[in-house]
């Protein structure tokens, strides 16, 4: 009864024409954030963290969070109009997208995205108002061993699930963490691994990694492609932009189906939009009676995805605000910016703000409303964003990242360190060494080594207390599942078909 | 080869981080784990990394002799004169930095944009002139006087 009175109390919040317009403005940029590529929600969010410092919190990470779950709205235009994702979640949009719009229609496409977006967007809020009460009261229990072998589990499925080689997302989590230990141990007092410069004693603020690793590694790698001759040209909207009864009719079930998935995957950690839309493809080629029409323009294969990675966000927002551990490179940004602010998320905030919870997540039942209003009805104004010239827009995102870098501390130390992790960043790229990793444990290793040593202070320095309830064996035993699997998987696969030959 | 280079670069951090953790000075009180231990553990916990990083060469070249056999083409990255390009932009962008504070940001900023998209978006001169000049001229009292951001006003009186 109490958790109802909040969660009315929060469409009060949330309705302040002050939260309505940082709704708005959140979504707006989101959409453009989206639409450009190049720069994508974590950077767009790491950016504006240094500008929004002294808004109140609440109106603050509405806005921020309206970036995150915009861009997923605007990043199918730009699949769908140049094949190319305007953010990494849109990739599977981009192949019968783009078919479709080579068809003549493109008004289809980015009105199924569109429609998709907000159904499944809104089904993904409904899963967050339903699993955060329970979720967030089981995890009162928590105590520091709990919550360090929960994001050892978060790191570890991260790690193992992002990118190519489950190797090289290990070294890029450690590494993240080794960063995290930079400045001085808030235990002891000791500055530890500084090399002597006074700016290192705070640490290395996530602001400018994110930034270097996301806005400037993408500057590089799309100025290379401009010299390389490889970049797209957008295609017109062709078309009305609505949908036949028929289409509509072969729509409404992968955007359903599609919305669960999203959710679902989007809860745990690790997989993320990206792995959900893929999911959700494959279910809907499956599931076709015409799965030869999927990579021809098939409008299911624009549905599904665009849904699935739509409902995503909202499932990724479940730990984090429950939990306080997110489950991705995108949500870790997001504790970041919760963390700058003074909030910490996780089963306490729910009990002490749960005005700031509640306006924060009915904002998204209205920052929806207002996104399928900016991207179906007012869709044309976007897709002149794909007509700036990227030789103009890629030096222009280094000088927005230069000013939100100084704005933090107005420290050249900061510039230094973004031009540093765009080099990291493109490297990586070209290694095909993951960054989400590398962000979620820079992001949470204080917080983790900090209990760490909570949880030996209270064992009295025995390990054992991380093996002493039936939660923490659990997340242990996920942990090392989550390292082993890629490895034995193989092999299992392997005996499994000499089995079959036999 | 990328991989070896990778493996490499662990093993070189690995060290240097084991090194580092022992140069921090410890006062043990009252801390039964003190500064050193978690980080011992990232050290150990970036040697299995680079053992599982081992493991993947050894089964990917296994791989890679069988696709060599059937006559694939390699898809190993290789460095081209396009990487040069990524070298010069990073010192440009470096210079920037370094002039940052000195020249202000109105003043290095335009300069920066204006090399770049000279060199990036070609034969429009006006929309490049005209968009390194207002972007720096128009983003600078946006964020000082509006925003109440500080960006160095340099040599410029305002």
């Amino acid at each position: 009864m109490e958790t109802l009175t909040h969660i009315l109390n929060g469409f009060a919040v949330c309705m302040e024409p002050m939260n309505l317009w940082y709704t708005f403005l959140g979504v707006l940029m989101g959409t453009i954030i989206g639409v450009l590529p190049g720069i994508g929600p974590s950077a767009g969010i790491a950016l504006l963290i240094p500008i929004t410092y002294g808004m109140n919190p609440t109106s603050a990470l509405i806005m921020l969070c309206g970036i995150y779950y915009g861009a997923k709205y605007g990043g199918s235009t730009t699949a769908i109009l140049i094949r190319t994702p305007g953010e990494a979640a849109s990739v599977m949009t981009s192949i019968d997208g783009y078919e479709m719009a080579r068809k003549g229609r493109a008004g289809a496409a980015l009105a199924v995205s569109a429609i998709g977006s907000f159904i499944a967007g809104t089904i993904g809020v409904i899963g967050l108002t339903l699993f955060a009460v329970p979720l967030a009261s089981m995890a009162l229990k928590f105590g520091p061993a709990e919550y360090f072998t929960l994001m050892l589990f978060a790191m570890t499925a991260v790690s193992t699930l992002t990118g190519e080689s489950p190797a090289k997302g290990v070294i890029a989590t450690i590494f993240g963490l080794m960063i995290a230990t930079i400045g001085i141990d808030l235990q002891s007092g000791q500055a530890r691994y500084t090399m002597g410069i006074p700016e290192f004693q705070d640490g290395v603020g996530f602001v400018v990694v994110v930034v270097g690793l996301f806005a400037m590694a993408e500057v590089f790698r799309g100025l290379e492609d401009i010299y390389r001759g490889t970049s797209a040209e957008a295609m017109k909207i062709t078309g009305k932009l609505w949908l036949t009864k028929e289409e509509w009719q072969r729509s409404i079930g992968p955007i359903w189906r599609g919305g669960i998935i999203g959710f679902v995957i989007g809860v745990l950690p690790g997989a993320g939009g990206t792995i959900a839309s893929i999911m959700s493809y494959t279910t809907e080629k499956r599931m076709s009676k015409h799965p030869e029409e999927f990579g021809h323009g098939a409008i299911e294969g624009v549905a599904g995805p665009e849904s699935a990675n739509n409902s995503d966000t909202a499932g990724a927002l479940v730990p984090l605000l429950t939990l306080g551990v997110p489950g991705g490179g995108a949500t870790a940004v997001m504790l970041g910016a919760f963390i700058m602010y003074g909030v910490q998320p996780g089963p306490l905030l729910f009990q002490n703000r749960p005005d700031l919870v509640w306006g924060l997540i009915n904002s998204m039942y209205v920052g929806n409303i207002m996104l399928v209003i900016l991207n179906l009805p007012l869709i044309g104004l976007f897709v002149r964003l794909l007509y700036i010239p990227v030789g103009i827009l890629y030096p222009l995102i280094v000088a927005i990242s230069v000013i939100g870098a100084y704005a933090i501390n107005g420290s050249t130390v900061d510039l230094w360190l973004i031009l540093i992790f765009g080099l990291i960043g493109y490297v990586f790229s070209k290694l095909d060494i993951p960054v989400a990793p590398l962000v979620l444990s820079l992001v949470l290793g204080g917080i983790m080594e900090q209990s760490f040593r909570q949880a030996m202070t209270i064992s009295g320095g025995e390990l054992k207390i991380f093996y002493n309830s039936g939660i923490t064996v659990t997340l242990l035993a996920m942990s090392v599942i989550s390292v082993a699997l890629p490895f034995v998987m193989p092999m299992l696969r392997k005996l499994g078909s000499k089995g079959d030959e036999s | 080869m990328a991989d070896r280079i990778i493996l490499t670069c662990t093993l070189v951090l690995a060290g240097v981080y084991f090194w580092a953790t022992a140069q921090i000075p410890t006062l043990e009180l009252g801390d039964p784990l003190g500064p050193k231990a978690f980080p011992r553990m990232l050290g150990v916990g970036l040697l299995l990394g680079a053992a599982m990083l081992l493991a993947e060469i050894i089964r990917n070249s296994a791989k890679a002799k069988i696709s060599a056999e059937k006559g694939d083409a390699s898809t190993e990255p290789k460095w081209d004169k396009h990487h040069w390009l990524v070298v010069g932009i990073a010192v440009w962008t470096a210079l920037y930095i370094g002039t940052f504070e000195v020249l202000g940001f109105i003043i290095s900023t335009a300069l920066y944009l204006l090399a770049l998209t000279v060199a990036f978006n070609r034969n429009r001169w006006l929309m490049n002139v005209l968009t390194s000049v207002l972007f720096a001229v128009i983003s600078y009292f946006m964020f000082t006087k509006l925003l109440g951001v500080n960006l160095p006003p340099g040599i410029l009186p305002f």
